[in-house]
């Protein structure tokens, strides 16, 4: 399984603003292997996005990162590169799908041409030929009788058609990575099941490793390999998708269970996770979850808890691993996913 | 497209109607008479009177004016003896509109390139500058710019002649450029704000993500889509500018329309005045016509119908 593409490293991303520092990722680190996806979950705020930006140079002028972090992609550091060798990275070895395919197509530009776009500036084709492959690629995600609409225009096209073409134009240039930032958050739930088993299909087909960015845990199950909950810029939990849904440890990552409605839930009642997340212009000391966890310990308001093993792919920032902690009983949601764990586990062994 | 332009072109005629309509009427209501040399004659008066249809009953001056405006004759100018108000038109139009074109085109330009480089270093010193220099331009008026630039290029160096029309290009440059500071400033702006909103959109985004470099998406992307509505202010300016600045053409003594508009006003040359004013009105609507096409073709969402 380790033979990552992708080794990121102590990753830090400020924003200077006005009103002070927004400490907007804080100290992430994670590897993405060749072919898998890995999905990385949290709320709104928790830094997904700028992470994701962060891997397509595509801060803010405002954002600073320390020296010490790194991107480590085909032995170079992505965060040393000038502009115009980002400019060969972007779209070529790493492409992103974007979230809204209503407003992220050009208005007035035709769509083939769109798709044309990366072929014609990173493989040096020429027009007619980057218009060519163009067409198989709009035939490759499933756009029907692709050469009729070839010269539309994006309001020709319903968002289901338009997202297609949003991924068309990620996939033209064959990148080693894809960044999927909430690709089916915009469109309607049986469109996104289509968008979703396309780009499975399509990860398939070129063994591209994918970073899926999503608050959709449903979503998640389908899609993902392994998974990073990220919570107030930093991962607190990673593992892969069944140790993640099936022996939680960090109680944010029970909380976002716990507020995904099963078929057990009681008709009317929808848990959620109380409070909101911190602010990161002043990250608090210690656990930033502490505020919002009914488990929090004592030491949760003093001290950062560091990584604890729980597997060889498994580890969780919580207290709650430490020997000295007094064992706590989770939600009872949590407790059936844990006995279905046992399950599994006793089947495979 | 061809049926909507007609469609259009209908409606202009229309218009126009409705304008001579108003003009004709709203003259008759401005104090005094075209003859006002206390050593006319009753008699005379009444001579020059009947040569010029004035003595008609008020309805049928206003039908001999349709009837003679359909035809394309525009009646005889009172100040200017014996001569057609078409002609005098005729001759004095085609200066404004050629000043004023190259004014257009100057001003247009500039203003799309300095609103495009303000936007591209938004709120750093080159879009400070460009910002005082574009609320400057839009604040100044021309006619004082004007002057500025005599005393400037024609006295303290004299660089360029200060007036005239006809002989040279260089007689040209003075007054292009007093006239096409004030477009360009209000051109930049309307740029710079647009192609701000552009270059933040989802698609800048999607086309940086391509890889495409800063220079590639503000000319494949974010010009094309800030063009749109800076078209609808282009339109109206273009009208302005192509029927002549009365001051402008006062200060570089150069024979256009504008200077004879206002000059008909007080001597009550009905005929120039009805003249002009359909001019200017026909214009105007042709340029937003134009304006309206050209957004077509600029932004498919846009049918024309």
């Amino acid at each position: 399984m380790s033979n990552p593409i992708l080794k990121v490293e102590n990753l830090h991303v400020n924003f200077n603003t006005y009103a002070g520092t927004v400490q907007a990722i804080r100290d992430v680190s994670f590897d993405l292997n060749k072919g898998e996806t890995l999905a990385i979950v949290g709320e709104s705020g928790s830094g997904k996005s700028v992470t994701t930006k962060t891997l397509m140079g595509l801060n803010a002028k405002n954002a600073s990162i320390p020296d010490n972090s790194r991107l480590l992609f085909k032995d170079r550091n992505l965060l040393d590169l000038t502009e115009e060798e980002w400019q060969s990275v972007r779209g070529n070895e790493i492409a992103m799908i974007f979230q809204d395919p209503m407003t992220s197509l050009d208005p007035t530009m035709k769509i083939g041409m769109q798709i044309a776009e990366p072929l014609m500036k990173h493989r040096e084709m020429k027009k007619e030929d980057a218009l060519a492959r163009a067409l198989e690629l709009m035939q490759g995600v499933g756009i029907p009788n692709a050469e009729e609409h070839i010269n539309d225009y994006p309001h020709q096209w319903s968002g289901g058609m338009r997202q297609r073409a949003v991924v068309a134009i990620a996939l033209a240039a064959d990148p080693e990575i894809l960044i999927a930032d909430e690709p089916t958050t915009a469109l309607d739930v049986t469109i996104q099941a289509q968008i979703l088993t396309l780009m499975k299909k399509l990860q398939r087909e070129t063994s591209s490793s994918i970073i899926f960015i999503t608050h959709d845990l449903g979503v998640v199950a389908g899609m993902a390999d392994r998974v990073a909950v990220m919570y107030a810029g930093k991962i607190v939990e990673y593992g892969t998708v069944d140790e993640i849904f099936f022996n939680p440890q960090h109680p944010y990552t029970w909380g976002l269970l716990n507020s995904m409605p099963t078929t057990d839930t009681a008709v009317g009642t929808l848990e959620a996770i109380p409070g909101t997340p911190p602010d990161l212009l002043e990250p608090p000391k210690g656990d930033a979850f502490a505020p919002r966890n009914a488990f929090a310990l004592a030491i949760d308001s003093k001290e950062e808890p560091p990584f604890f093993k729980v597997s060889d792919t498994h580890y969780a920032a919580t207290w709650l691993l430490d020997e000295r902690a007094p064992k706590v009983t989770p939600p009872a949601q949590i407790q059936k996913r844990w006995a279905r764990w046992q399950e599994i586990q006793g089947q495979e062994a | 497209m061809w049926k909507y332009i007609l469609k259009r072109l209908g409606w202009l005629v229309f218009t126009l109607f409705l304008v001579i309509t108003a003009t004709f009427f709203l003259m008759q209501i401005m104090p005094g008479t075209p003859f006002n040399n206390p050593k006319l004659t009753p008699d005379a008066l009444a001579q020059l009177k009947a040569t010029y249809g004035l003595d008609l009953p008020l309805w049928q001056q206003y039908l001999n004016y349709l009837i003679g405006a359909a035809h394309g004759d525009f009646g005889i100018s009172f100040q200017y003896q014996n001569q057609p108000v078409s002609m005098l038109i005729g001759q004095r139009l085609p200066v404004s509109a050629a000043l004023g074109a190259q004014a257009l085109v100057v001003g247009v330009v500039a203003g799309l390139i300095m609103g495009a480089v303000s936007a591209r270093n938004k709120n750093n010193k080159i879009d400070g500058v460009l910002g005082i220099l574009s609320t400057l331009g839009i604040s100044v008026p021309s006619f004082i710019l004007g002057i500025v630039l005599v005393y400037l290029f024609g006295f303290q160096w004299p660089i360029f002649p200060v007036s005239g029309w006809g002989d040279s290009f260089s007689e040209t440059i003075l007054p292009t450029i007093a006239l096409a500071v004030s477009p360009a400033a209000i051109t930049t702006r309307f740029v710079r704000s647009e192609m701000i909103e552009s270059l933040s959109s989802d698609y800048v985004q999607l086309a940086k993500a391509k890889g495409l470099s800063d220079k590639e998406i503000v000319n494949k992307h974010a010009y094309r889509n800030s063009m749109i509505p800076v078209l609808t202010l282009i339109g109206p300016m273009a009208a302005g500018l192509l029927t002549g600045s009365t001051l402008i053409e006062q200060i570089f003594s150069i024979p256009g329309i504008g200077q004879q508009f206002v000059l008909s006003i007080p001597s009550k040359d009905f005929p120039v005045i009805m003249g002009t004013t359909i001019v200017y009105a026909a214009m105007l609507m042709f340029m937003i016509l134009i304006t309206d096409i050209l957004t077509a073709i600029v932004d498919p969402r846009v049918r024309l119908q």
